[in-house]
């Protein structure tokens, strides 16, 4: 979210409402997957979906919404866990870890994302922010980098292979985001299928509607 | 291992599923029956118990973890499109599943435990990983919906009876000889952990 981007209205009841107009309109039709977590019952609504998330990005005058589903496949694996003062060791062993339990049911090749540090929930976010970006992309943070290129090679040699059936591919990326922290270092891994879906369109000021990817 | 491709008529005989060893490729034709219920599968665990009758005929099948969006027009339903789910979260009723309905294939993506495989085995069924995510060229085969049971429950959880053509291909990650390589594949990895750290360690920059 852009901070000179202007708003008017009640920009999460359009959210809502949008996604109501989507229900209602799209061919082939969405599957009623939202759950109540208390009563397990599904449908098209419920309380606070859709989920959302933002950060905030200085200078700029538009909006980026970006729309990632993922369901029971790769969503299910995600895990996190509160270090104190891990090593690198201690963080790729949890990575690593994490990939095996996950095994052949996240729809492997996946696309790994990993955020280190920050807080519990921040963590979180980090890992799941990783799976979005761009594959082929070189990490900035030099150490992180060079743990990406490992864990890829690392993971590719697991054995799991496309659906996990058997093979070199189990990962098509591994994408690492970090934060500073307190020392009580969460380290957190989500997983995208390798379908990958997803989509981004940006809102400038002026009314403009562009589709990113 | 040499992997061969078999275009096969389903429901598969208990002879038919024996032939075929894991990593295998499969392209169906025929009947098969599809659901992605975890209600559906505690339900029919019910229907073993004698407490209900089992939506259609399902003795001797097979039993996909397909899911499946189908709307009634005109009192018929069309299925609009399919999709495997992850099977591994139906584990716990498997085994008596498919001792229950001596069933000969089944499928899904992701696999299904020791214990299903086992029972597998007893019934000669094999378990046929699909692509995951693969909606659009699965969706592509299914020819004609024959059979919709429980149609009071939610689309993908109803089950349904479907005819395709060409569905597939599929692989054989569950033979009927207990070959899983799903197994294989995690105890691959489970063996290699420690080498596999070992070299992310030597390998670190500074």
């Amino acid at each position: 979210m852009g901070t000179q981007a202007r708003f008017s209205g009640n920009v999460r009841q359009a959210i809502t409402d949008g996604f109501a107009e989507l229900v209602a309109s799209i061919q082939p039709p969405l599957l009623p997957h939202v759950t109540n977590p208390l009563t397990l019952e599904r449908g098209h609504h419920g309380k606070d979906m859709p989920i959302v998330t933002f950060d905030m990005v200085d200078d700029q005058d538009f909006v980026d919404i970006t729309c990632s589903p993922k369901a029971l496949g790769s969503g299910r694996w995600a895990a996190l866990e509160i270090f104190s003062f891990p090593d690198l060791h201690t963080i790729e062993e949890f990575v690593m870890n994490t990939v095996l339990k996950a095994g052949s049911q996240p729809c492997p090749p996946v696309v790994i994302g990993v955020g280190i540090g920050g807080t519990f929930d921040y963590a979180a976010k980090m890992s799941k922010e990783a799976t979005l970006r761009t594959i082929g992309e070189i990490n900035p943070e030099p150490i992180l980098a060079d743990m990406e290129r490992r864990l890829a090679r690392a993971i590719n040699k697991t054995g799991f292979g496309p659906m996990g059936t058997g093979g070199d591919s189990t990962a098509m990326a591994v994408h690492i985001n970090y934060a500073a922290g307190h020392g009580f270092t969460p380290v957190a891994v989500s997983f995208n299928c390798w379908i990958n879906r997803r989509t981004r369109a940006r809102i400038h000021n002026d009314g403009r509607v562009e589709i990113v990817e | 291992m040499t992997t061969q491709t078999h275009r096969m008529q389903f429901p598969l005989s208990a002879a038919d599923a024996r032939t075929l060893r894991a990593g295998d490729q499969v392209i169906i034709d025929g009947e098969i029956i599809v659901t992605a219920g975890l209600p559906t599968h505690q339900r029919l665990m019910h229907c073993l118990d004698g407490q209900e009758p089992l939506p259609m005929a399902m003795q001797g099948q097979t039993l996909f973890h397909i899911g499946s969006y189908s709307q009634e027009n005109a009192e018929r339903f069309e299925v609009l499109y399919i999709n495997p789910t992850t099977s591994t979260r139906f584990n716990p009723y498997m085994p008596r599943l498919i001792e229950g309905l001596e069933l000969h294939a089944v499928g899904g993506k992701g696999g299904l435990d020791a214990a299903s495989a086992a029972a597998m085995q007893r019934t000669a069924c094999v378990y046929l990983s699909f692509l995951g995510g693969g909606c659009t060229l699965l969706s592509e085969a299914v020819r004609e919906v024959l059979e919709v049971g429980w149609s009071e429950m939610l689309t993908h959880y109803r089950v349904v009876r479907l005819r395709v053509e060409g569905l597939g291909p599929a692989t054989v990650a569950i033979d009927a000889h207990g070959h899983s390589l799903y197994a294989d594949a995690a105890e691959q990895a489970q063996r290699s952990l420690p080498a596999l750290m070992a070299e992310l360690d030597a390998d670190r920059l500074r």
